[in-house]
């Protein structure tokens, strides 16, 4: 009942937040929307990595498939937006299908190479390819021919369809059985279940999901280079979970909070930024192995026990 | 042709170094460290500062300060991390962390982000009709001396049978009275000491900045992980072969596609063969 508790009040959170920088406007706006494409991206390194144990760190090949699908296809070739949404968001899951299908083979921490190897390569292809993709001086877009506040609300809209059919889906009988062969692969085939099938499932919803996070965030930026998508951008969405605490629903939140507001925040230090998002990660993984949320909900409680007490 | 192949074997000779810092460190510590790279370029930004003073100095210092970071870190982070059961994934965070840490540091300490080191050129040497400079002729046989000599010091040494006990059977090696923790610091610090030597004739051959160590690290793991990670032979091999690659992808395709192929064809082996082309060994 708590953690039912935990996810319907992270979901009026995030739905609150919008509103009430939907009124306000201005920068603030912009960044809340910025902060919700990123949450997308957050949550399905939740599912995938932390929820389903499937180590697949490519989320910015995902995500850039979304993104340079979508500019492609409507600037290169003067396709309708939502076909060329639509299109390159299931070529973004056949990939992470086909990705599952090549390195069903290999074990745990090769897998995780192969996918962080392809999330090095990602940005080298867009490079190599700048007359279509644009390389690193990217390419602009004008997007949905829709108001500001109309594609803000629309994204709101969707980021929470998004953890709500993630929180959904994970309660289902599929959910279950996903949670069971993240726990224990073998013993789950030993029951008769056929877990490659519910693994692809799972590799093609985030694969879509995340696609869909990359098709929005060129919609809402205008502009997309493979600078936006470097190595670092992957490594970033798996930490997001991470940092955040995997074990909570709102844990993805705090992470894309933590790292994507941090650089915002201690802007006047920028020129430390490396140092001070290095040692905050090395710190939580160190001290804080549950992440931000839980030992935020440890300090509530030791407050409100000492108040009570008092 | 003869050009395309000459510069194959020094870039594979070169980057064999970051490819034996990770088979050592991942051999003996079983640590897949992702900030090998990046403290090497470090020793290489040292190198660089004290230039003015004496080059055999500068260089000597940047390798030992390598050294001294690789021991230190492993002895007050790793060796933690390692007792408190820490797994691949754990270590994947917090060694990208340190050289995250590392990456800032360069920009915070060092003047100029973008360096090339003048190292004397050692002339030029013709072998076999073959006219290249001779620091480019010393990188590539330096790597393969190094190579050798890991392999003698492996067999031939106490520390190396210590190493090879600790990478093979880690409680038992503990019950025999062998300092692990030891061990593995020297491992670490080696590993690091190969990443900076590395990354020193790679700046003296090209030039390096803020993201050079990053791809010291990815070629390094890439390399290691197509010859068979923690495999020395299957390293250097790997490196030869990539090497080739790279020179031959960029004399034909362009210098933009040369990482694609190199990327795209690792990740076919290991697809292919997750295993890399010698297997994996856990010991150097």
């Amino acid at each position: 009942m708590k953690n039912l508790y935990k996810t319907v009040g992270t979901i009026i959170f995030i739905f609150l937040i919008g509103l009430i920088f939907l009124f306000i406007g201005g920068y603030y706006k912009w960044l809340v929307g910025y902060i919700f494409l990123w949450i997308i991206q957050g949550y399905t390194a939740w599912f995938l990595y932390i929820k389903c144990n499937q180590p697949f760190v490519g989320y910015s090949v995902t995500m850039g498939i979304g993104a340079y699908g979508t500019i492609i296809l409507s600037v290169v070739y003067n396709w309708p937006i939502i076909i060329a949404i639509i299109l390159s968001v299931f070529l973004s899951m056949i990939v992470a299908i086909l990705f599952f299908l090549s390195t069903s083979r290999a074990k745990g921490f090769y897998v995780t190479m192969v996918s962080f190897l392809m999330a090095i390569l990602f940005p080298k292809i867009i490079d190599a390819t700048r007359e279509i993709s644009g390389g690193r001086s990217g390419l602009y877009f004008k997007g949905f021919d829709i108001s500001e506040n109309v594609f803000f609300i629309l994204i709101l809209l969707i980021t929470i369809l998004i953890l709500v059919f993630y929180s959904w889906f994970m309660k289902t009988k599929i959910g279950q059985i996903l949670t069971l062969i993240s726990e224990n692969d073998n013993l789950t085939k030993a029951i008769g279940i056929n877990t490659f099938r519910y693994k692809i499932l799972a590799y093609g919803i985030a694969g879509f999901i995340s696609a869909i996070g990359g098709a929005l965030y060129v919609n809402y930026i205008g502009f997309v280079s493979s600078i936006d998508l470097n190595v670092f951008t992957t490594v970033y969405i798996a930490f997001m979970p991470i940092v955040g605490g995997s074990k909570v629903f709102y844990g993805p939140l705090l992470g894309v909070l933590f790292i994507k507001l941090t650089p915002d925040i201690v802007r006047p230090l920028e020129r430390y930024m490396d140092i001070f998002l290095g040692i905050s990660f090395l710190s939580i993984m160190l001290f804080l192995p549950n992440g931000l949320g839980p030992t935020f909900e440890k300090l509530f409680k030791k407050a409100k026990y000492t108040i009570v007490r008092k | 042709m003869v050009d395309g192949i000459i510069t194959g074997f020094i870039i594979g000779g070169v980057l064999s170094l970051p490819v034996m810092g990770i088979a050592v460190v991942y051999g003996i510590t079983g640590v897949t460290n992702f900030s090998l790279g990046i403290i090497g370029v470090f020793g290489a930004f040292i190198t660089w500062i004290l230039l003015d003073y004496n080059w055999v100095f500068a260089v000597f210092m940047g390798i030992l300060f390598c050294f001294v970071i690789g021991y230190i870190l492993q002895n007050i982070l790793l060796n933690r991390v390692s007792e408190k059961g820490g797994d691949k994934n754990l270590y994947f965070i917090i060694t990208v962390s340190l050289g995250l840490v590392f990456t800032g540091l360069i920009k915070v300490i060092f003047p100029r982000t973008n360096i090339g080191l003048s190292l004397p050129s050692m002339g030029l040497f013709t072998i076999g009709g073959i006219t290249a400079s001779g620091l480019k002729f010393f990188a590539f046989f330096f790597a393969v001396s190094v190579l050798i000599l890991l392999r003698i010091l492996e067999e031939n040494t106490l520390l190396g049978k210590k190493w090879v006990a600790t990478s093979q059977n880690l409680k038992l090696a503990k019950y025999i009275g062998i300092n692990t923790k030891r061990s593995f610091c020297i491992a670490s610090g080696i590993g690091y000491a190969l990443a900076g030597i590395g990354a020193i004739l790679w700046a003296s051959i090209y030039n390096i900045n803020l993201m050079s160590g990053w791809d010291l690290t990815f070629m390094g793991y890439i390399i290691a992980v197509v010859g068979g990670i923690g495999n020395i032979w299957g390293g250097l091999l790997a490196a030869l072969l990539m090497g080739m690659v790279m020179s031959f992808s960029g004399y034909f395709l362009g210098g933009s596609w040369q990482s694609v192929i190199l990327y795209a064809i690792v990740i076919i082996v290991l697809i292919v063969s997750p295993r890399g082309i010698l297997g994996y060994e856990k010991s150097i």
